[in-house]
C-alpha cells in the first residue's frame, strides 16, 4: 500500500463518517423546525380568533411533544456515533432549551418578562452557533438575522402577531435540516 | 532515514477503523461494518488485531436483545495514528 492511499483511505473514511453522523443531527433540527412551526401557528390561529392570550399555555406541549420524539429518533440513530460537532450541537440546543423553558415558567407563572423578545435573540445566537459549528455561512446569517431581526419585530409588534417570528425561526430550523442533509449528502 | 510505518496500521481494513473511531467517541460494529464496507468475519479479525495491540478497547453489551460491540480507540491508539500520518506526510514530502 502506497503512502498515497494510505492517505486517501484516512481522509475518504474519516469524511464519510462526519457525513453520516451530522446527517443524522439533520433530523433533530427538522423535528424541532416542524413542531415550532406548527404549535406556533395553531397558538397564533387561536389567539387571532378567540382574542385570548392564555393559549400561549400551549407552548408547554413543545417539550412535551418533542422530547419524547427526539429520543425516538436518537433511539433509531444509535448505530451512528457522536463526534465533535454533534455533541457540540447538541449541547448548543440543549442549553437553549434550558433557558427557554425555564424563562417562560418564570415568566408565566412567577415575575412578567417579555418573552418573545428574549426566547427570539437566544434562539438566534443558537442558530448562529450552530452555523458557526457547521461552517455555513447561510445558516450563520440566518441566526443573526433571525435573533436581530426577531428583537427588533417582537419590540414593534404587539399581539398574537409576534408569534410568527417563532413561525419563521420554525422554518429556519427546518431549512438548516435539509442544508445539513444537503450539505453532507 | 524515513520512519517506519506501523504494520499494524499499514493495512486497509484496520487504517479505515482507526480513521472512523479516530474522529468519534465510540463506534458499534455494525456502524464500521457499514462505513468500511467489510465483511463481519474480516472486520472482526481486524479488530482483534488491533485490540491485541492496545489501539482500540472493545466492549460487548446489549442493546435491547441484540448483541452490541462498541469500539473505543484507546490513548496509545491515537498516538500511534498520529505517529502514522505524520510518518506518511514525511515520505509524500519526500516524494515530491
Amino acid at each position: 500500500m502506497t503512502a498515497q492511499r494510505s492517505l486517501q483511505i484516512i481522509s475518504e473514511t474519516f469524511n464519510n463518517s462526519r457525513k453520516e453522523i451530522l446527517r443524522g443531527s439533520a433530523k433533530f433540527f427538522m423535528l424541532w423546525g416542524v413542531l415550532l412551526t406548527v404549535i406556533s401557528l395553531v397558538i397564533y390561529l387561536l389567539w387571532h380568533h378567540t382574542g385570548k392570550p392564555d393559549w400561549n399555555l400551549l407552548w408547554f406541549a413543545m417539550p412535551v411533544i418533542g422530547y419524547p420524539l427526539a429520543a425516538l429518533i436518537g433511539k433509531h440513530n444509535k448505530a451512528i456515533p457522536q463526534n465533535e460537532v454533534s455533541k457540540m450541537l447538541g449541547n448548543v440546543w440543549t442549553v437553549f432549551g434550558a433557558f427557554a423553558l425555564t424563562l417562560s415558567s418564570i415568566a408565566v407563572f412567577l415575575i412578567p418578562m417579555h418573552v418573545t423578545l428574549i426566547i427570539v435573540i437566544i434562539m438566534g445566537l443558537a442558530e448562529c452557533m450552530s452555523g458557526v459549528l457547521l461552517k455555513n455561512w447561510p445558516i450563520i446569517i440566518g441566526g443573526f438575522l433571525l435573533g436581530v431581526g426577531g428583537a427588533v419585530f417582537a419590540m414593534l409588534v404587539k399581539g398574537e402577531a409576534q408569534l410568527l417570528i417563532f413561525t419563521l425561526g420554525g422554518v429556519l430550523l427546518l431549512v438548516t435540516g435539509f442544508i445539513m442533509k444537503l450539505q453532507y449528502k | 532515514m524515513f520512519p517506519k510505518l506501523d504494520p499494524i496500521l499499514h493495512s486497509e481494513l484496520r487504517l479505515a477503523v482507526m480513521s472512523i473511531l479516530a474522529g468519534v467517541d465510540e463506534a458499534d460494529f455494525t456502524y464500521l461494518k457499514k462505513q468500511a464496507g467489510a465483511t463481519s468475519g474480516n472486520l472482526s479479525v481486524q479488530i482483534d488485531k488491533l485490540t491485541a495491540a492496545g489501539y482500540i478497547a472493545v466492549e460487548k453489551g446489549f442493546k435491547g436483545k441484540m448483541p452490541r460491540t462498541t469500539c473505543k480507540i484507546t490513548t496509545a491508539g491515537q498516538e500511534a495514528f498520529n505517529k502514522y500520518v505524520d510518518a506518511l506526510k514525511e515520505y509524500l514530502q519526500a516524494s515530491k
